[in-house]
């Protein structure tokens, strides 16, 4: 354990959050740049339950998956009463990199981004698990332009044809339809959407939909797809929370994306289908003409990067700037021991 | 020498060159602010939705990036109001470096592609060539034979219909006007500098021309517009002056 904590280095603070504080650290060992994720045990009480269950999956679920387009989990290490996970270090993320005005995002810079995330993904899928939280936030982005999917602390294993899911997952905006009509029962399709949403995102710069609420979000959905009926979505009736919403006129995705060639419409299209089984998997989406097409994905050294990583390049980058973003939460828990 | 296709209906012809395209609704308001917008429409043959301009336009982003970005383009060339509009199609390398693909000219509200140097060298040949026929057609249709006398012509039987038609047909088919020569000749001086010749064996001679090409490709902008204002002032269409 000593030698646990003396072989990462620290070398800034770089954000908290309501379950970790992560650190940017040097590995003497290997003299990689890492990041270190402190998961906090929290009140006494909280401590009787154990280890944090987000902090528990990342570990359970990391320590199996090894995929360059997945974040690495190099590392656990416990200290007193603190874990710590040892992280491959990402300089950036898709959020920041969509809300940067100063980078043109090309249709060869999505390529490569979506290319990315879909290959990665593909593997999850491949090992029965969901990620269940996919949203630009979690799409980290090193320097060299790998992306990595990120913050497995929602992830879980699927295909088990009795086991009732939650469908309290996945950040509202880029949440499936079927997990805002209440089913405990899905599959990948619900990863295919958000990677849907993210694409629409990357062209738009502004996500696609916005919602306010939980029913917000479906009028959102439904004002662009039209509303979906039991022809096109057979058993939508029989969902839990299922809702007759007052009816839409579907908008042409082209009407939307007007920049978009017909290619990049027709895997948008596969990826945001209402009815989660006719939705593309990752590995029929791959195949699709899009990614044989030119412009070729551009090659990750050539991505643009967010301006305050291009001035300091490897000074300022954050690996989950969410975790600054919830300074609330982080301020709150300053009392904490570590 | 292009007809030009009605409204809105491409696949008529592949040919763009045999295209134009209008949309009515929007033909009064046109103005220098807004014709790029016009050209954008969806249903607009001529303007190729994935170019750069739309992306910046999709994604919001400030139309000064257009210099930082490299692929297809438009840019508004040249404006005239209220009547001419020129837009150019180009390939961005660099911030500085561009390549033209095409420009397109909207006249009272109509576009069109204004064609490549190859395809007019191609119809005026064609059209020299078809009237040279019809010219030898017709005079071997006056020539007569007779084995004592031998060849002669004879105006007289066909006189009445064939005589009149060459000599009207002529002056009528106007090869080009002044204006039309400076252009190509100035646009000819441009290729030539840009894809300059390979050496000849006789240099002294070649020189000279190679020159002042270049001269008249650097005013060439400036010259372009006058010259276009110079054409809509002098009386249009019954120009006839120098046949070759």
């Amino acid at each position: 354990m000593i030698n646990k904590l003396k072989r990462y280095e620290k070398i800034e603070f770089l954000g908290e959050g309501q379950f970790a504080t992560v650190y940017k650290a040097k590995d003497i060992e290997t003299d990689n740049i890492v990041a270190v994720k402190k998961i906090k045990i929290g009140s006494r009480q909280e401590a009787q339950d154990g280890i944090n269950r987000t902090a528990l999956r990342e570990i359970k679920l990391l320590q199996e998956l090894h995929h360059k387009n997945l974040i690495g989990l190099l590392d656990v290490f416990g200290h007193m009463s603190n874990v710590s996970l040892v992280f491959d270090f990402m300089d950036t993320d898709l959020e920041v990199i969509i809300k940067d005005n100063t980078i043109i995002l090309t249709t060869a810079n999505i390529k490569s981004y979506i290319l990315q995330t879909i290959q990665g993904l593909e593997y999850l899928h491949l090992n029965w698990m969901l990620h269940r939280d996919l949203k630009p936030n979690n799409l980290l982005v090193n320097a060299a332009g790998v992306l990595k999917i990120g913050d497995f602390g929602l992830a879980k294993l699927f295909g088990s044809p009795n086991r009732i899911n939650t469908h309290q997952v996945v950040t509202r905006w880029y949440r499936a339809p079927e997990l805002l009509f209440g089913a405990k029962q899905y599959s990948t399709c619900i990863d295919m959407w958000a990677v849907g949403c993210i694409l629409a995102e990357l062209l738009l710069r502004v996500p696609l939909f916005p919602g306010e609420s939980d029913l917000d979000q479906l009028t959102k959905i439904f004002s662009v797809f039209g509303n979906p009926t039991e022809e096109n979505w057979p058993g939508l009736k029989s969902l839990s929370d299922f809702i007759e919403f007052k009816p839409f006129t579907p908008i042409p995705l082209k009407n939307i994306f007007t920049a978009a060639g017909d290619d990049l419409l027709d895997l948008l299209e596969g990826l945001l289908v209402l009815n989660p089984i006719k939705r593309k998997e990752c590995t029929e989406c791959l195949q699709m003409p899009f990614f044989s097409n030119k412009p070729a994905p551009t090659l990750g050294t050539k991505l643009p990067l967010p301006q305050n990583i291009r001035k300091t390049k490897e000074e300022k980058p954050s690996l989950k700037r969410k975790l600054l973003d919830s300074a609330e939460g982080g301020t709150l828990s300053k009392r904490l021991f570590f | 020498m292009m007809g030009a296709g009605r409204i809105g209906l491409p696949g008529i012809t592949d040919n763009p060159l045999s295209v134009s395209w209008h949309d009515s609704a929007w033909i009064p308001n046109l103005n220098t602010s807004n014709v790029m917008d016009y050209f954008s429409e969806r249903s607009n043959p001529f303007f190729d939705r994935t170019c750069n301009n739309e992306i910046v336009k999709m994604q919001r982003l400030n139309p000064d990036q257009l210099q930082n970005m490299t692929g297809l383009e438009y840019v508004l060339l040249h404006v005239q109001e209220p009547i001419l509009y020129v837009i150019r199609k180009q390939q961005r390398y660099s911030p500085q470096q561009v390549t033209s693909l095409a420009d397109y000219y909207i006249i009272a509200g109509t576009v069109y592609q204004a064609p490549d140097l190859a395809s007019v060298l191609n119809s005026r040949l064609l059209s020299a060539v078809h009237h040279l026929q019809s010219a030898f057609e017709t005079a071997s249709s006056f020539a007569r034979y007779h084995p004592s006398k031998g060849y002669s012509w004879d105006f007289k039987s066909q006189r009445g219909t064939d005589k009149a038609k060459p000599k009207e047909e002529k002056p009528r088919e106007e090869p080009s006007s002044l204006f039309q020569r400076q252009r190509v000749d100035m646009l000819l001086g441009e290729l030539i500098r840009k894809f300059p010749l390979p050496a000849p064996p006789q240099p002294k001679i070649q020189a000279p021309p190679v020159k002042t090409d270049v001269e008249n490709g650097q005013t060439e902008n400036k010259d372009i517009k006058t010259e276009i204002k110079q054409e809509k002032i002098k009386p249009p269409p019954e120009k006839k002056p120098r046949i070759n």
